[in-house]
Formats: C-alpha cells, structure tokens, sequence
C-alpha cells in the first residue's frame, strides 16, 4: 500500500491551488454532505464526487486524483450548489480542479476531440447536418460560425489568446 | 417582447434540427419574431473552454451574447446546456468587475464591446412568462385531452436559481412544464422522479454505462408509476438521451416498452398544426403513431 503523509504546508498549498482556479468556497465547507445527497456522481458511484473531493483537497491531496475521471463526468447540473448552507458552490470546486487536470492534459480523447472542433468549427458538438436540416426543411447550414468565415476568425482569435493555446490541442 | 434573438448551439442545429424548425414555427405564431445571431458559436460546452479556462470561457460567452446586443435583443435558447453556461457567464461577469475587464479586453482583439443589455432566456421561460399559457392555449388546433405526459425539465434549467431571469419556485418541484404541457390538453401527472437527471452530457461520455443506468432507472420510474403516452421535455440534451437510449435498452432486450419523446416545442408545433415532416421527424423511439393521434380530426378543436 503507498501512503501519502500530508502535511499542513500540502493542505495549505491545495487550498491556494483550488481557490486560484475558481473554486474560493471550499474553506467554507464543513462537510455536511448534503451536496453528495443531490449528486448524480454519488448517486451512480463514481470514486469522487463533490463532497468527497473537497474533503481530499482540504486535507492536502492534491495530484493524486489527477487521473480520475469522476470530475469530468459532472454534468453541471448545480443541485449542490443549490443545497449547500455554506455557499461553497461545490461545482465550482469540481470544474476548478478539472482545469488543473485538463491544463495537465489528464482528459480522455473525446475531450480533446471537442477542443478541437471547437478551435475549427466553432461547435464543440459537430457533425454533417446538411442532409438532416434540408430533410427538415432547413438550409444547409445553420447561421453560426459554420457559415460564417469572420465570426468564426472572431472564436480562433479568442482561443489563440487563451492558456489553452499551449496545449497543442488546436 | 416583440422580437428575440434565437442562440442554437450545437445539439439542436446539427443533431435535432426537427426541434430548430419547430422552434422557427411556433415563435412567430405566437407573435414573438425570431432573429437569428448570425456568427454564433458554441456556448462554449461545459467540457471545453469552462473546464480549462475560466477568462477563455467568459469571453466566448459574452461574445455570443453581445451578438443579441448588437441587434437591440435578448438571447432565448432552446438548449440547457448552452442555457447554463450563457447564464453563468453573465452572472460571473455581471458580478465581478474585474471579470468583466478582462472579458472586455479579450472582446477588444475582435472588436466587440460588452454593454450587459441583454437578457439570457431559454425557450421554456419565454413561452412560460413573455406569451403564456392562455395565449398558447388559445392557438391549439389539436387538444391532448386525455393523453398523459412525462414531464422532464432538465437540470440546467433548474440550478443554480441564482443565475436565472425566470425561476421555479420550488426548482426541486418544477410545475413550469408541467402547466405548459396542460394548457394544450394534457394531464401531467407527478411521478416521484420528477426531478433527477437523465445521465445526459458529460456523464454519457465519461461513463456510458452510468449514465445510462440513471436513464433507465428515471424511464422505468415514469413507466410504472403513471404511463405516460410521451415523454415531454425543454431540454435538447434530455430529448437525445430518452430517444437514444431507449432504443439500446429495446435492443439489449432490457425494456419492452417505447416511449415517443418530444421537445415541447415540437409538441406546441403539432397541437399547432405544424407539418410533422418539418417539426418532428427525427427520432430513434418511433412516432409516427402518436403523431396521426394528435394531428386527427377527433382532436381537432380549431378549423385554420
Ligand atoms: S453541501 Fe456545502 S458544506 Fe455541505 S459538504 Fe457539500 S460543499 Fe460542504
Ligand atoms: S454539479 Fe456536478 S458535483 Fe454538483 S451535483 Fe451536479 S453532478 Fe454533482
């Protein structure tokens, strides 16, 4: 078995970690368990879910969790940012500690797939549609960035001046 | 309101489009004037820029709102995804100021200024609280009298109530749907999962088999505790899922039901009079037959 001794300097430096990537509200949790009460993750058992992984960084885990996949099966759904008494927003502190794992690269292929038609479609989501829209009676193409060459020079402008430029994902 | 600007997505235009056109159809009919946001893109998906980037995310966002700006209109979408990241992103950037300058400089390398005039809606909050149920119940050509529904809202809809214009009083007991769904006819009756998420979106790629086990067990809730005729739902993520899935548990020979399932507004489209090749005629879980059942000269309670 590995142990991981943690120490108060690990704890503090998570703490800092989480809060500088959105997720402020976890020196307010107190554990009471209400948010994994509402949570889809807990509810079909993933290894994490909100409460737990805010109980991990509070206590100095840090890299540890960086290939779990739970975080990245969140579906943003906010019912514990509803519930929770001490607004800590525990989504927030999911997706701030899936940007440390995404900024690492620990994120599955069709997440990076996603990146990528993002950068060259400007749709996360993209597929040929033109056979599906005209049999709906629609154009081709909807009037988004796929028929639209300087809007979608507008979204590559914007993800080429991000972080996530340094990727290599696009 | 007299116009608003249409934010389509990803799902809606190039998986669903049946549910575009059926959006298309219904506004104008009920007097709202559809603009479109020529150059929008993706809201950006949770999975993307969100989970990245926090300034990169609210950038995107703002951008595709600033499109309705620039027109002089609110956004109204008919995705809860892009319904919940839009929103979000308006609240973050409202709220904070130092956000908001970063988002502003970011706009400024293409050339668009961020002014917070316009509103964010979903399609459900528009209909709900800008036209109203009498007015829509006025326009139905074809009643649902005596056909029973599921409701099924969607998360995003419903949480965090903070971010939105429009809120549920009880967001774990919506009746928004619900009462949208009886004023053209039907009973919408409870059923005791009401309010839990169907397993679409970032859990069905992380982990197919749990989500959907969290389909199946929501299906079957609806199954045995009311029968419903339909599954009605506001959400294009929720509509994807049910019709999809359904048909894999129909093959895996785990479920020997079939549920049709319709975006409301594909619904509205059909009570309305609206041609089923246009407005709903996409589907995996076939409905065809409930389709001739709406649209028949028994239901009919309005001549054109
Ligand atoms: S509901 Fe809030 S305080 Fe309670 S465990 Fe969850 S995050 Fe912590
Ligand atoms: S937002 Fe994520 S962590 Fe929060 S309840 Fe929903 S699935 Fe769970």
């Amino acid at each position: 078995m590995n142990v991981i001794n943690v120490t108060s300097k690990n704890r503090q430096e998570a703490i800092e970690k989480i809060i500088a990537l959105g997720g402020e509200g976890i020196v307010r949790c107190i554990q009471c368990g209400a948010c994994a009460s509402v949570c889809p993750l807990a509810r079909t058992g993933f290894t994490l879910n909100c409460k737990k992984l805010i109980r991990l960084i509070q206590t100095g885990h840090w890299e540890e969790m960086i290939e779990d996949p739970s975080t990245w099966a969140c579906v943003a759904c906010n019912r514990c940012t509803e519930v929770c008494p001490r607004d800590v927003k525990p989504s927030e502190i999911i997706f701030a500690y899936r940007r440390f794992q995404a900024m690492e690269l620990a994120i599955s292929t069709s997440a990076t797939m996603s990146q990528m038609n993002l950068y060259m479609k400007g749709h996360a989501v993209f597929s040929e549609a033109a056979q599906l829209r005209q049999k709906v009676g629609l154009p081709p193409l909807p009037p988004t960035t796929l028929s639209d060459e300087k809007a979608l020079k507008e979204v590559q402008t914007l993800l080429e001046n991000s972080p996530m430029a340094e990727l290599g994902l696009f | 309101m007299e116009k608003i600007g249409l934010f389509l997505g990803c799902n809606i235009p190039l998986k669903a489009p049946d549910i575009e056109q059926s959006i298309r159809k219904v506004f104008p009919a009920l007097g709202v004037e559809i603009v479109d946001l020529v150059g929008a893109s993706c809201c950006p998906a949770w999975g993307t820029a969100p989970s990245f980037d926090i300034d990169t995310w609210l950038a995107l966002s703002i951008r595709n709102i600033v499109l309705a700006e620039e027109q002089g209109v609110d956004l109204m979408t008919g995705c809860n995804s892009c319904f919940g990241v839009l929103s979000e992103a308006k609240h973050l950037v409202d709220h904070h100021p130092e956000k908001r300058k970063v988002v502003e400089q970011k706009l400024a390398l293409i050339e668009k200024q961020y002014k917070g005039t316009a509103q964010v809606y979903h399609v459900m909050h528009v209909l709900y609280k800008e036209i109203g149920l009498d007015r829509i119940a006025e326009k139905v050509k074809y009643t649902l009298k005596q056909l029973r529904v599921a409701v099924q809202t969607g998360c995003h809809l419903l949480w965090p109530s903070e971010v939105m214009q429009v809120k549920e009083q009880n967001p774990f007991y919506p009746t928004m749907l619900k009462e949208l769904c009886e004023a053209l006819g039907a009973d919408a009756p409870h059923y005791s999962k009401l309010e839990s998420c169907c397993g679409m979106g970032a859990m069905r790629s992380t982990d197919q088999e749990k989500s959907l086990s969290l389909a199946k067990e929501k299906l079957l809730c609806m199954k045995e505790e009311i029968d419903p005729d339909m599954i009605v739902t506001t959400c294009s993520s929720c509509y994807l899922q049910f019709d999809g899935a359904q048909k894999i548990f129909r093959d895996r020979g785990e479920i020997d039901f079939s549920i049709p399932v319709f975006y409301y507004t594909q619904l509205l489209a059909l009570c309305m009079g609206f041609d089923p090749s246009e407005v709903a005629a996409l589907s995996q879980t076939p409905r065809e037959e409930i389709i001739s059942r709406i649209q028949s000269k028994a239901r009919m309670v309005k001549e054109d």
